[in-house]
């Protein structure tokens, strides 16, 4: 249960920024309207993704994977959702990786990527025998991908400070 | 074989296989030789009159009882080394014997259905001052049989080594407690397991041995037991009895231990130990033949609720011993048994359970009959049981000669004292000629710690001779309680020795040749370069040849391919990730699905095959999931079972039919698939004959699963033909089709060929076809659902390839197309998850034994070894391998222009090279892991193991790429 808050307090507060942050993207209300749809779309997909990569299948675990795909879908899906709208071509170079273009790619890139791959690397003590509690399913997975996350918020701000050549009115974090 | 111009021949692509075949050969040999070689076997046997040689520097040269006056010769009673405690032995030896099968289920969390069915044993150890009792005896890893055999009767640790002898067990020849019974005057019988006869060819008195290697045979051994134990028990003409029974242990391995056989089993035994204690006790009175006997009932090793032993987990190494004396001993000595372990059992009374090792067994019964100890047994005398027959001594007891005051506890610490100073003196002469003799021998640190301990407490005893009422004169002594507490001390001191021996033992016994093992793996780094070099040379010869593109070893996708390779190798440092391997080979198998299914999304395109791919890793997965929990926690997890999700009663008989008729059904799908296949494909005659009889060896394994079930009453006629005819005719069928095969390849060459991509698709096909049906029959019924995800998981690699108009690949105008190494990697991580789903995992409890008498009741080495070869390796690299040219023929290639028909040679040559690199890349992790980690506590339960499997299976890999080299090209 107190894994369960564990995993709940990132979830909240990460959604708490996000949602205050997708207005002042460049679309309206439109764009939130977006990204909050697109919630529940990359919750599924991030789910899908962990029990393809081994999630544990199972009523005990159903609360925690969705917390965690919630949390996954905002650091991933929801920003880039925003964002791009349903722009094809913008949502092919995401999942490409391509080299990013401007800036908002740039912001949105990095940390996607730095979460996905933080949740990958994240997985790795899981199983270790040293019978931790940490070592449940979602948790040391929550911690790289928030620890991914971050990093990647940093590779981009330093990117976008490198080569900012215009002034920007979406940086603020 | 035929060179056209230009072209290489056969033999310069195919010749680096061989090289590196003979390399890993090579390397493997040293490695094992440095790794496996573990313990030197002393030649040195012990004597009786070690202990009066004026030379040995023994200060136990008193041996029982101090005497004041020197005695000419040892005494008229036979004693030798120690006082006999006992006349008679009778071992009854319960193979596999879990411990709760002998304690209270008091004593566990909770009663399962297996427990309390040995009352009697039960009843003999509980209540206050029983002569009886029960320990839990600890076994030391590998507890396989022989093993344990070997454990028991020299007092050693065997090493890991001789379990490749275990089929076929050699005799013993360092010194042990057989030979030194024979030795000494004790006749031996021995009745039950066979293996005894093998290890001990000439050491008995009379012997009724009976066979022991068909797991099928529940009660073959254990009624030869029965008939020959109670009328044995009457006769006089034997000293040590040994009776084995066998049928647990089978019960086990077949049935698992949760079973009506297993309680039946028990139950039998039950009143077997119930009628032997009778007649025992009947004739335990004054002068009976029984006067002064101990009874032993104990395990070997213990086994895993599925029945499985081998490796170091508790269940397997906790067996217990149960001792019973027929004359029981002074209250005083029995007082000095552990009273730690007590709980009260099912009829109210207090039971309690004491601990020993299994190591201490030779030492203690050596010492209970006074013959020499075993010269290489490390153990030490179980003071618990050596009190249990303290008894024996009361009608001998010569007290009047000096201390005749002293009460029953004190003789008998004395006694024990005794028996431990030569016990300390006989393992400080092991130690010592062994760390001499042996090429690396002991730690000195530890060797000089023990050695002080030794010194310490032979000083302390000396002390105490010659000071005490041990002393000559008859002073009687005054303060019972200090000679107690000093006989303590000193029986703590020798303790502490001993100990400290075992500890060292088992921690530093394995001894590691560095020298061999360093060479061993340079040669295999070696033979890594030369496999590089040897991918290059195909390049090479390739743009010879055509105008190839210059493959970039350095491309994104290559270097996925490395960095997953590269992090499953470091996977094997930890013991916890060689546990769940199968999870981490799925694991990265399902991110290199997710990475496709990535790169086609950025492509625009939406492929099936990759999402597909996914949901078969779900299943895969899955599976592989619930053979962990088979593996780690038995007890726990053996009863969750998929459909137990579904609130459907599991005995419910609509739903026991459907599983019977399903894998029928899916066995159907699979050869309609296969059908299908192989109408698309060109095909000679022959190959159109090899599906034929494919087909018909499916309908085969179909009647052979009906005739298993238990839900159709089929005729007996027919039920016979299905359970062994059927199997046999599947075998017989696959390997004609395999001759036919190789020789249609080797007189087909000759004709001329139009298109080589052509020849090889058929010819990989009717390969594969012709070995699946026997793998499938012996994979049992899962095994057509393994056949269809083997069938799905390939066509999406396949179909998942990309065209060489990949981003990362340049493209040459000749259509040149070498096979991605993603989809190599694939194809290796999914036959190694292949592995790991169909229930194998690498260790050797993890065999399937029952698969190698599908088809077959008796034993025979090389038949039942080869079947059980190809159920272990048979989905994880036979099938894999032989698919291997599948990558070659790819779609894309159709539109290939003809000049360039001879680029799927060196497209196969490379997909052979480098799916043997990956394999040998994973191998020589392994053993720069186990090298790292050979102090490892875990060393021989799980990386030795481990080393095995990766090993047998690299060199697999290699023989079988240069067969299919020289079958396909």
């Amino acid at each position: 249960m107190g894994m369960r808050q564990i995993v709940e307090a990132p979830v909240v507060i990460g959604s708490h920024s996000w949602v205050r942050r997708n207005p002042k993207d460049c679309s309206l209300l439109k764009a939130a309207g977006r990204g909050l749809l697109s919630l529940p779309i990359g919750a599924l997909l991030n789910a899908f993704g962990a029990i393809v990569l081994g999630a544990p299948i199972g009523i005990k675990y159903l609360a925690r994977t969705a917390y965690w795909s919630l949390l996954m879908s905002l650091f991933t899906f929801v920003p880039a959702a925003c964002v791009f709208g349903s722009s094809r071509i913008d949502w092919q170079h995401f999942v490409a990786c391509d080299k990013p273009t401007e800036i908002t790619d740039y912001m949105i890139y990095f940390p996607a990527y730095g979460a996905v791959v933080g949740a990958w690397v994240g997985a790795w003590p899981m199983p270790l025998d040293w019978e931790r509690p940490w070592q449940e399913w979602p948790i040391c997975v929550t911690y790289g991908s928030v620890a991914g996350y971050l990093v990647g918020l940093l590779a981009s701000s330093v990117c976008i400070l490198l080569y900012v050549k215009r002034p920007t009115h979406t940086k603020s974090d | 074989m035929a060179a056209t111009t230009g072209r290489p021949t056969k033999w310069a692509l195919i010749w680096p296989f061989f090289l590196i075949l003979a390399l890993h050969s090579l390397a493997i040999f040293l490695f094992t030789r440095g790794f496996l070689l573990t313990r030197t076997e002393l030649s040195s046997f012990s004597h009786c009159s070690d202990l009066s040689q004026p030379n040995s520097s023994n200060p136990c040269s008193f041996p029982s009882q101090p005497e004041p006056e020197p005695e000419p010769e040892p005494e008229p009673d036979g004693k030798c080394w120690t006082r006999p405690a006992v006349d008679r032995l009778v071992i009854i030896l319960l193979d596999a014997l879990r411990f709760d099968f002998v304690a209270p289920s008091t004593f566990f969390q909770e009663a399962k259905p297996w427990m309390d069915k040995l009352p009697v044993l039960q009843k003999l150890a509980s209540g206050e001052n029983a002569t009886a009792r029960i320990f839990k005896a600890i076994a030391d890893p590998p507890t396989t049989s022989l093993q344990r055999l070997k454990g028991l009767t020299t007092g050693g640790l065997p090493t890991f080594i001789d379990i490749g002898n275990s089929f076929g067990a050699p005799a013993i020849i360092e010194d042990n407690l057989l030979y030194q019974l024979s030795k000494n005057g004790k006749r031996v019988l021995m009745m039950g397991d066979d293996t005894w006869m093998q290890l001990f060819p000439d050491h008995f008195e009379r012997s009724y041995p009976y066979p022991s290697f068909n797991v099928k045979d529940l009660d073959t051994v254990d009624n030869g037991c029965v008939e020959h134990l109670l009328p044995s028990l009457q006769n006089e003409d034997w000293d040590v009895l040994i009776a084995h029974f066998l049928g647990m242990d089978h019960a086990g391995h077949i049935f698992s231990v949760d079973s009506t056989p297993m309680v039946q089993k028990l139950e039998q035994y039950n009143n077997i130990l119930e009628e032997v204690i009778e007649v025992m006790r009947s004739q335990s009175g004054p002068g009976g033949l029984h006067e002064n006997t101990l009874l032993l009932v104990m395990g070997d090793h213990g086994q895993t609720i599925s029945g499985d032993h081998g490796g170091g987990t508790a269940e397997e190494i906790e067996t217990s011993l149960f001792a019973m004396s027929m004359r029981a001993p002074p209250d005083a000595v029995l007082s000095v048994l552990d009273a730690i372990f007590c709980k009260v059992n099912l009829a109210g009374e207090k039971t309690c359970i004491s601990s020993i090792q299994q190591l201490d067994f030779a030492a203690t019964v050596a010492a209970l009959l006074g013959i020499p100890f075993p010269f290489g047994s490390i153990g030490r005398v179980n003071h618990e049981l050596y009190a249990l027959s303290a008894g024996t001594w009361g009608g001998q007891r010569n007290s009047g000669k000096n201390c005749n005051s002293r009460s029953n506890l004190e003789e008998w610490m004395q006694n024990y004292v005794n028996a431990l100073c030569v016990n300390s003196w006989q393992v400080k002469r092991y130690i010592d000629i062994y760390s001499v003799t042996s090429v690396i021998g002991l730690p000195s640190e530890d060797l000089s710690h023990i050695r002080q301990l030794y010194t310490h407490a032979q000083d302390n005893w000396s002390n105490i001779t010659r000071s005490s009422c041990l002393a000559k004169n008859d002073i009687p002594y005054e303060d019972h309680g200090s000679l107690v507490s000093t006989l303590q001390k000193q029986i703590d001191a020798y303790s502490k020795f001993l100990e400290s021996v075992a500890t060292l033992a088992r921690s530093a016994w394995t001894e590691f040749d560095l020298i061999l093992m360093g060479v061993g793996l340079i040669v295999m780094l070696a033979s890594l370069f030369v496999h590089l070099l040897a991918i290059r040379r195909v390049h090479v010869l390739c743009q010879s040849c055509y105008t190839a593109p210059t493959v970039s070893f350095i491309s994104l996708r290559s270097i996925v391919v490395y960095l997953l390779v590269l992090m499953r190798g470091a996977s094997f440092l930890s013991n916890s990730y060689i546990l769940a391997e199968g999870i981490v080979a799925n694991f990265l198998l399902a991110t290199t699905g997710i990475l496709n299914l990535s790169c086609s999304i950025a492509d625009g395109k939406f492929a099936i095959e990759e999402l597909l791919f996914l949901f078969i890793n779900i299943i895969l997965r899955l599976g592989i999931e619930f053979g962990i929990s088979k593996q780690t926690a038995g007890s726990t997890s053996l009863s969750f079972h998929f459909l137990s999700i579904l609130p459907i009663d599991k005995d419910h008989p609509v739903l026991i039919g459907l599983l019977e008729i399903f894998p029928i059904f899916i066995l159907f799908v699979v050869a309609f698939v296969m059908f299908k296949c192989s109408s698309t494909l060109p095909c000679r005659r022959c190959i159109k004959f090899c599906f034929v009889g494919t087909v018909l060896s499916y309908i085969l394994i179909a009647v052979h699963w009906v005739s298993e079930s238990n839900v159709v009453n089929v005729y007996p006629e027919l039920q016979d033909f299905g359970k062994n005819i059927a199997p046999r005719l599947v075998y017989a069928i696959g390997f004609g089709l395999l001759v036919l095969l190789v020789l249609s390849q080797i007189f087909y060459q000759k004709a001329t060929v139009s298109d080589s991509t052509e020849k090889l698709a058929p010819a990989t096909a009717a390969m594969v076809s012709a070995w699946s049906s026997a793998i499938l029959i012996l994979l049992g019924k899962r095994g057509s659902f393994v056949a269809l995800i083997c069938i799905g998981g390939a066509w999406c690699i396949i179909k998942s390839q990309k065209p060489a108009t990949g981003r990362d690949i340049t493209k040459g105008n000749s259509g040149v197309f070498f096979t991605d190494p993603v989809n190599i990697t694939q194809w290796s991580l999914l036959a190694v998850c292949l592995f790991f789903y169909t229930g194998h995992w690498c260790a050797f409890d993890g065999l399937r034994y029952g698969a190698a008498f599908i088809g077959f009741e008796h034993f025979n080495i090389i038949r039942q070894g080869l079947l059980l070869v190809i159920d272990t390796f048979g989905v994880s690299f036979i099938l894999p391998i032989l698919g291997l040219p599948f990558l070659v023929g790819h779609p894309h290639q159709s539109t290939r222009e003809d000049r360039a028909k001879d680029v799927p040679f060196f497209n196969l040559t490379k997909v052979f090279l480098s799916y043997g690199l990956i394999t040998a890349v994973t191998t020589t992790f392994t053993i720069i892991c186990v090298t790292i980690q050979r102090r490892h506590l875990m060393v021989w339960g799980l990386f030795a193991p481990k080393y095995v499997f990766d090993v047998l299976g690299l060199l697999l890999t290699d023989v079988l790429i240069c067969c299919a080299s020289l079958l396909y090209y």
